[in-house]
């Protein structure tokens, strides 16, 4: 291995595939977005260079005002719903014998289905016409317009796709927490046991200060993924009513692909990205880790 | 050195393989042009009478060219046909044929150069003769120069259930205030009176923009800066708007087009606004209601609103020839003819059909038309670009879920019109 790794040439050849696929399909592209974020650009003729005016027009935009708080709303909940969810989830799962591998097989199964066909079928689940809302109505009770209703800071459409987003995904995290869980070592709680403990002290004091690694990792995905999100929304309102249900991601393609705006869809873009950046940053820094033997 | 062999010739293989989905198609090696049509809707899956004829124009051009030309056809919903279409652009890979909307949807393509000029294929065969007049060409002419050929004519009209109108006991509306109380006793008597889409933003406008008319709102004085949204005429027709929206029906925020629209045929609303086309839509998908199908005039309005849908060229296609004759197909007699008797929609060619086979619906729109004192485009495709006519959509829908009131959307718009359009 030593002998390997003092071969340049092999380091090179190694490096080469993944670092040609980062710069060509990555770093290339962002550059080139950042660039035409300072552009009049729609992709037909030139792009003209406009200094901040795009950016200018990010301030005075409210469909984008709308867009972030939808996005961060998505991601403060995505966060606590996927940790404690995920958690609850795993911690279960890692302490039953029977039939462990079939429900984490059907908990983990949306999260391999695609989310285009998932988002017509909430929205089917949620139509007025069908699905729910004809049970309650069986019942006497007339249920809510899930994907129309408008009233509220937080309409509730956008609770209705963030709950459709938590039983998508919670197997994702699930799947990770479960991965650290089972690599603590079983003395560790055996021991724990001869000193007194019960199951919940047990997960107090071994199980969360040994998986916060893995809480940092989770949440920066969630993070990320709830920042960027956007199948199940075009899917299930497109935005609408009347753009309450935009998020960074649909405002983004409306200015690009139906307006032609890619100079303004590319500062959206680079907003984007920064969001994910300082988040990243903000979690590592409140989440601290520390290395155990386990 | 056998397993050297063997590895380059695998290696060699797989390279090859790599480059097999390049080069000219088989048939193009065949010497059959192929070219690609795009539509806003699954002709296999649709039962849009209208869409089933394009379906049927398409199926005779491939039957009769075989051999010489071949249509593949590229299919999208509705509602992100645009976004479809423009992603095919930017990539380099725009369709040969594409439909598309008269106004500043087609002036999206033209001052960029992605549609075609097509002067010199209309003059060929005397195809330009064939059409009624030369006014069907007016919206799709820059400089002197025809952009896309007009495949048909709708008018936006009130289509109402015979049935529940004589239940209620309402006469036909013919001025704004008769138009509430038919929408009232409508709803007394159980029935949602009206049923209309805001979730697909322009069937609100579409409303929206007959009551600007009869406000007497002027675009042209608008975007020239001669007039101004805040004169009054806007905040009463979006007042109006308000007045009207009581009778729609509860889900009208989020309904689509198409589920508006089946409100009606499926005989859950007494009234539909909707264009001409919507004839095809609901013949096809319930035949039994024609018979009870009625339409009239927007009330209070002398002009109605008129569209066609249109197709364009690509500027880049490779087989103009094959295009152009595409083109013809679509407004020869056998179309034009099934435009009108099947599909109930105005014919834009010279085409004689018997009226005695088209829908009932299309005497009644075709009355309409006679009667009416001339017409005017969407509001929302009569503006400067297609983002105000979206700005437009959505304000008017702002104020039917009562995010702003009619002075506010009237602000808005002059707001909007000085920023971005004088």
């Amino acid at each position: 291995m030593d002998k390997l790794l003092r071969n340049k040439k092999a380091i090179c050849v190694f490096m080469a595939p993944a670092f040609i696929l980062f710069t060509f399909v990555l770093f290339i592209p962002i550059c080139q977005s950042v660039y035409y974020s300072f552009c009049d650009y729609n992709a037909l003729t030139p792009p003209k260079f406009i200094g901040l005016e795009n950016y200018k027009t990010l301030l005075s935009d409210t469909t984008l005002i709308i867009a972030i708080k939808n996005s961060i709303f998505f991601l403060i909940f995505s966060c606590v719903t996927q940790l404690i969810m995920g958690l609850f989830l795993a911690a279960l799962l890692t302490n039953i014998d029977k039939g462990r591998n079939l429900f984490k097989n059907i908990i983990y199964l949306p999260c391999v289905l695609s989310s285009a066909a998932l988002g017509l079928l909430w929205m089917f689940i949620f139509s007025p016409k069908l699905g729910i809302n004809q049970l309650l109505a069986k019942l006497g009770i007339e249920g809510p317009l899930w994907l129309m209703d408008t009233n509220g800071y937080i309409i509730l459409p956008m609770w209705v796709i963030a709950f459709v987003a938590l039983w998508q995904y919670v197997g994702q995290s699930m799947m990770l927490y479960m991965a650290q869980i089972s690599g603590i070592s079983k003395s560790l709680y055996e021991a724990s046991y001869i000193d007194g403990c019960n199951k919940v002290k047990s997960f107090r004091y071994i199980t969360l200060p040994l998986i916060r690694p893995m809480v940092a990792t989770a949440m920066s995905l969630n993070a990320i993924g709830s920042l960027k999100f956007f199948d199940l929304i075009f899917n299930m309102t497109e935005g609408g009513p009347n753009h309450k249900t935009e998020v960074l991601a649909t405002h983004l393609y409306q200015q690009g692909f139906k307006y032609f705006k890619y100079g303004y869809a590319s500062a959206i873009g680079v907003l984007l990205l920064v969001l994910c950046l300082i988040v990243t940053a903000f979690i590592n820094k409140v989440v601290k880790t520390e290395q155990y033997e386990m | 050195m056998k397993k050297k062999f063997l590895a380059t010739v695998l290696a060699a293989t797989m390279a090859a393989s790599l480059f097999t989905g390049c080069g000219s198609s088989a048939s193009e090696n065949s010497g059959v042009e192929e070219i690609t049509w795009m539509f806003w809707d699954d002709l296999n899956a649709t039962e849009d009478l209208i869409s089933l004829g394009y379906k049927d124009t398409i199926d005779r051009f491939n039957k009769d060219y075989e051999g010489q030309y071949h249509v593949n056809v590229v299919t999208t919903n509705l509602e992100e046909y645009y976004a479809k279409l423009n992603a095919l652009v930017a990539a380099g890979d725009a369709p040969d044929v594409f439909i598309v909307s008269p106004g500043p949807n087609l002036t999206d393509y033209v001052e960029p150069g992605i549609a075609a000029p097509l002067d010199d294929y209309l003059a060929q065969d005397g195809w330009k003769d064939t059409f009624t007049s030369d006014a069907v060409f007016s919206q799709m002419t820059y400089n002197d120069q025809i952009y896309a050929v007009p495949l048909n004519t709708a008018a936006a009209c009130c289509f109402y259930n015979t049935e529940m109108f004589e239940d209620a006991g309402v006469e036909v509306p013919t001025n704004w205030d008769e138009m509430l109380d038919a929408c009232d006793k409508l709803q007394s008597k159980g029935y949602t009176p009206i049923t209309i889409s805001a979730g697909t933003a322009w069937c609100l406008s579409m409303v929206a923009g007959y009551l600007c008319e009869e406000e007497g709102v002027d675009l042209q004085a608008l975007a020239d800066g001669s007039a101004s949204w805040e004169d009054g005429k806007l905040e009463a027709a979006a007042t109006k708007l308000t007045e009207l929206s009581k009778y729609f029906q509860p889900t009208a925020a989020g309904d689509t087009n198409d589920v508006a629209t089946a409100n009606f045929y499926n005989g859950d609303a007494a009234i539909l606004i909707q264009g001409s086309w919507a004839i095809g839509q609901i013949n096809g998908e319930n035949p039994d209601f024609e018979s009870k199908c009625g339409v009239f005039q927007f009330p209070g309005t002398d002009r109605i609103i008129a569209k066609s849908d249109s197709l364009a060229m690509s500027s880049t296609t490779k087989h103009p020839e094959a295009c152009a004759a595409l083109m013809k197909y679509f407004t020869d007699e056998t179309s034009q003819k099934y435009t009108a008797e099947v599909g109930g929609k105005i014919p834009v060619t010279t085409v004689e059909y018997d009226a005695d086979k088209a829908p009932a619906q299309l005497a009644y729109v075709m009355d309409i038309f006679e009667n009416s004192k001339g017409t005017f485009g969407f509001y929302n495709e009569s503006m400067p670009s297609t983002e105000t006519g979206a700005h437009f959509d959505d304000t008017m829908v702002a104020v039917f879920l009562g995010d702003m009131t009619p002075a506010e959307a009237a602000k808005d718009m002059e707001d909007y019109y000085n920023a971005n359009c004088r």
